[in-house]
């Protein structure tokens, strides 16, 4: 306990010192001035809807007029930075000694469709750090890519990926790291749900979402234990202009699982209060694999009319929030809900294969067992706090992750036949507040310091045991420097300490189990899975980074060490794993895991050529697998969760190409190689390692209307992905395959010209190809990826 | 400036090295992949000795030598053999034989047996043999004879017969 006691210490120090900045700054702090303007398309002089304004970290987005608000802190000139996806990034200069109003700014367009992946340099949100190596995700790239859940929609950007769990759920996986490796954070709070599971999908709503910043690498230092792959980080949506209204409704279907969709949101604001709702609601039956049988495990079984069975599902979604902006202060509390209903797949579910009494094929929309539930509910807030040259900012969050699995009772081994289908609940809350201090004390320096602290409390129920129910406190401060060397070179440094804390609880099983004594008598006793245990960590993480930024050319260089604290899982699992069919043993004896990063970024820019480089070398020092022992317990192969050193590496290519006004093309690669370096697996990949994968997308955007339409555009995508061979036990090896993909795009300008529908449709898998996906969950059980998929989606704003 | 085109210039240097380690780094150590042991051992009763076979009658009471063969391009490691009831018949076998099952049935007394052996060391051929005894006083009816086997590496291989337990 004497690291706490420091720990506590330090923080109240910290804290203090953060209260005295406040009280001070707020004594003398300047009015900021408002520059306001308009935004228009210089070839028709229409407004620009969407365009961002940024000014170092102000920033504000033009409304359907055009217009815009900024409010910054008064100086002699400032450089703004305006982007949007369609048109070309201008950078004008403008004389601040008084308010500026009346400010107008032409663009002109572009014609490339996959820059809506830019490489940000100095975006928007404030836990960026320049010479940290992150790609930016827009409202617009969403709408053009969705797909049917968020990291599916994602994973067109090079050297992300997702596993996926049926055709509703997926969950991020960054240059082939996922699970608890990759932290997902909204609003500045990190998602905490059952995410070291194998069939736990990521529960956040992909409509509403206006601004993704996705970290390919090591972000321990802002992020805490988790953040050692990467971070996929969903920023807040950009607070509406003063007296606004604005609203849309969306509405999908898809025919290969007959989804029908809609998501409906408005927001809107007074003078200083403003209020955004959103409801979503989505119904899918099974969805359809180009396969008319699965063979898995020497087991066959048949389809019917290609369905999947049992994988149709529900998903409702409500999200609400109000904000206030001040002077010198913005507050904006959000209130979401989630909730899903999912089944799985029938006949590779569970205990063990099996046939049911279920009629799983008499229709293909209901659930039937095996299936899950799932409800996250959370409220937080942020607020900010804008001084003369401190910026304080807090994040306080509460969430809670009800889970249940539910399936067939079945006996096995010593266990009766359960009474009920409740086979699983977790049951988790979730406590987090951050604060940090961003002080400027003149441009070419900015010091960060900041707090993270958060507390979970996981509760378990049902009849099959994997974890154990725990709490676990967790708490990091950290602190970092970004100075701007000249112009066009920034060197930024910072160094992060955590302190963790774990109380697992003891469990035993619900029967009792038959075992031989030494003296040949039998017992029948209750064994036990997990003893209680308490357990503390402690960990260093810190980051070094240097970025130039030419004419042309953008270098980033960046080294990292990152960590993650073991997992309830790791430590105490000690049972069957029903649905993998295999027996779980923790190990409280691992210690946090360790990784090092190396990043390079280069990007040349010029004229209609943009093209860019992105390796990395990574080292875990202890990376902690879960290992495929030679050994059985109860006739069940055990599976032990062991650390080894591992070594990665690999990286992504990307170019794109403006070929003329209307067509536009790109191309990206990715690889990564990953060996272990000792242990039991020594010499052998990790498991669902990503096989190598290109990208190849040819854009038209028809320079003209086109009857009722207008920015009318045509993409067709080549995906190749070769075969993967480096496998694991209990892996197989995954052929590769090519896939083709389809989507128009247009605007439909019936009513008003202003507020034009938007329409989309896409075809996914366009040959209806049968192929694998190595990291997809149901991978493992040979089910292959779903077949031709037809979308359309509109969306009517109000 | 000066500076600005010196660290251009060590930017590109930090590059093109980069690269270059990647790639001598990915050319030696996929040399070293191609030794892992990627097969999975084999499990068979596919033969004379075999047994049991598919919708073999076994009685109580009764004791039976339980034998399979097992092989891995390497070195095995462990097996089991697991016999449950398959009253509520949720299929196992898999090895191509329809069994004609008896009514669904709820357990009583069923007959359970888990067992798990370790293989002598250095052993790539290994023919498995279980000598039990069927218990007098369990259930009668169809049951589920699983086996596996794992090799050194962590390999599984699992087959599985349906038969019959009778009086």
């Amino acid at each position: 306990m004497y690291d706490s006691n420091i720990l506590i210490s330090f923080m109240k120090y910290l804290l203090l010192t953060i209260v005295f900045t406040v009280v001070s700054q707020l004594t003398h702090a300047q009015n900021a001035i408002l520059i306001s303007g308009k935004i228009i398309d210089e070839t028709n002089q229409t407004p620009v809807e969407n365009a961002t304004i940024i000014y170092k970290n102000s920033y504000a987005v033009s409304n359907s007029n055009g217009t815009f608000e900024l409010r910054i802190q008064p100086k002699d000139s400032v450089q703004l930075h305006i982007s949007h996806i369609s048109f070309k990034t201008k950078h004008i200069t403008v004389n601040t000694n008084a308010t500026i109003s009346n400010l107008t700014i032409k663009l002109t367009p572009k014609n490339n469709a996959l820059s809506a992946v830019e490489i940000s340099v100095n975006g928007k949100n404030n836990q960026q750090i320049a010479p940290l190596i992150s790609t930016n995700v827009n409202e617009a790239f969403l709408q053009e890519n969705r797909e049917n859940s968020l990291m599916q929609t994602l994973s067109k950007i090079p050297g992300v990926s997702t596993i996926t769990i049926g055709s509703g759920q997926s969950k991020p996986v960054i240059r082939g790291l996922g699970f608890n490796r990759v932290s997902v954070v909204e609003n500045g709070i990190k998602h905490e749900a059952q995410q070291w599971g194998a069939d736990h999908g990521l529960e956040i709503d992909q409509y509403g979402i206006e601004n993704i910043n996705i970290i390919k690498g090591p972000a321990s230092l802002l992020y805490g234990s988790d953040a050692i792959a990467g971070v996929v980080a969903i920023t807040p949506p950009n607070a509406p202009l003063p007296h606004t209204f604005k609203g849309e409704v969306n509405l999908l279907g898809e025919s290969n699982n007959n989804l029908l969709g809609i998501s409906s949101g408005i927001q809107f604001r007074n003078e200083n209060w403003y209020y955004r709702g959103r409801v979503t609601f989505r119904d899918y039956a099974d969805y359809k694999v180009p396969t008319d049988r699965v063979q898995y495990d020497s087991y066959i079984f048949e389809l019917d009319n290609n369905n999947l069975r049992n994988t149709a599902g529900t998903e409702a979604n409500a999200a609400f929030s109000f904000g206030y902006i001040g002077d010198r202060f913005k507050t904006e509390t959000f209130l979401t809900n989630v909730n899903a209903k999912n089944g799985f797949f029938a006949n590779a579910h569970g205990l063990e294969v099996r046939t049911s009494t279920i009629d799983y094929d008499a229709s293909n929309r209901d659930v039937d067992l095996p299936y899950h539930t799932v409800n996250h509910f959370k409220i937080l807030n942020n607020t900010s706090f804008y001084l003369k040259k401190h910026t304080i900012h807090t994040e306080t969050g509460f969430q809670n992750n009800l889970r249940e699995e539910h399936s067939e009772p079945v006996p096995h081994g010593y266990m009766p036949k359960p009474t009920h289908s409740t086979e699983r609940i977790f049951n988790k809350n979730t406590y987090s507040f951050n604060i940090r201090d961003v002080y400027k004390p003149n441009k070419n320096h900015k010091i960060v310091a900041g707090i993270n602290t958060e507390y979970q409390n996981n509760n378990i129920g049902g009849w099959g045991y994997l974890i154990p129910a725990y709490t676990r406190f967790s708490a990091g401060a950290f602190g970092y420097y970004l100075f701007k060397l000249t112009e066009k070179i920034q060197l930024q440094a910072g160094l992060r300490y955590d302190y963790g804390y774990y109380n697992t609880q003891a469990y035993s099983d619900w029967f009792p189990s038959t075992v031989s004594n030494n003296n040949g008598t039998t017992s029948y006793i209750y064994q036990q899975r997990a003893t209680g245990e308490n357990v503390s960590y402690n960990n260093i993480s810190g980051s070094l980074g240097v970025s130039y930024q030419g004419k042309n050319t953008t270098y980033k260089l960046h080294l990292g060490k990152s960590f993650r604290m073991p997992l309830a899982n790791e430590l105490a699992s000690d049972g069957v794993n029903y649905h993998m069919y295999r027996y779980e043993r923790g190990n409280l004896d691992l210690s946090p895991e360790e990784s090092y990063q190396i990043d390079i970024e280069a990007t040349y820019k010029k004229n209609k050529l943009e093209i860019g480089i992105s390796p990395f070398v990574n080292y875990f020092n202890n990376f902690i697998y879960l290992n495929p022992t030679p050994n059985y317990y109860e006739t069940l192969q055990i599976y032990e969760y062991t650390q080894s050193k591992v070594l990665r590496y690999g990286g992504e290519v990307f170019a794109g190409y403006e070929i003329s006004n209307a067509w536009s093309a790109n191309a990206s690669l990715e690889y990564v190689q990953s060996i272990q370096k000792s242990g039991p697996k020594e010499g052998f990949t990790l498991p669902f390692s990503p096989p190598l994968s290109s990208f190849f997308s040819l854009a038209f955007k028809a320079p003209k209307e086109i009857w009722l339409f207008n920015n009318v555009q045509i993409t067709a995508d080549l995906r190749v992905t070769a075969k993967q061979t480096e496998i694991v036990p209990p892996e197989e090896t995954t052929p590769g395959y090519e896939l083709v993909n389809l989507s128009i795009l247009g605007n439909l300008k019936l009513f008003n010209s202003k507020k034009q529908t938007q329409l989309r449709v896409k075809v996914n898998n366009l040959f209806n190809t049968k192929y694998f996906n190595h990291t997809s969950f149901y991978r493992l059980i040979d089910v292959p990826e779903p077949g031709r998929n037809i979308s359309a989606s509109v969306t009517i704003p109000m | 400036m000066l500076l600005n085109k010196l660290f251009q210039k060590a930017s590109l240097t930090v590059c093109c090295t980069a690269i270059l380690v990647v790639g001598s780094i990915s050319s030696c150590s996929n040399d070293s992949s191609e030794d892992n042991d990627l097969t999975r051992p084999t499990i068979s009763l596919d033969y004379n000795n075999g047994f049991p076979q598919s919708c073999a009658q076994l009685q109580r009471g009764e004791t039976y030598t339980f034998k399979a063969m097992v092989s891995d391009n390497d070195e095995l490691a462990s097996y089991s053999l697991d016999i449950h009831n398959n009253f509520d018949h949720h299929t196992h076998d898999d090895q191509g034989v329809q069994c004609d099952l008896d009514a669904v049935k709820s357990a009583v007394n069923p007959f359970i047996y888990m067992e798990n052996f370790t293989i002598e060391s250095g052993l790539s051929s290994y023919e498995i043999e279980i000598t039990l005894t069927i218990p007098e006083a369990i259930d009668t009816g169809d049951y589920h004879c699983a086996y596996s086997v794992t090799d050194i590496t962590g390999w599984q291989s699992r087959t599985s017969v349906d038969i019959k337990i009778i009086e």
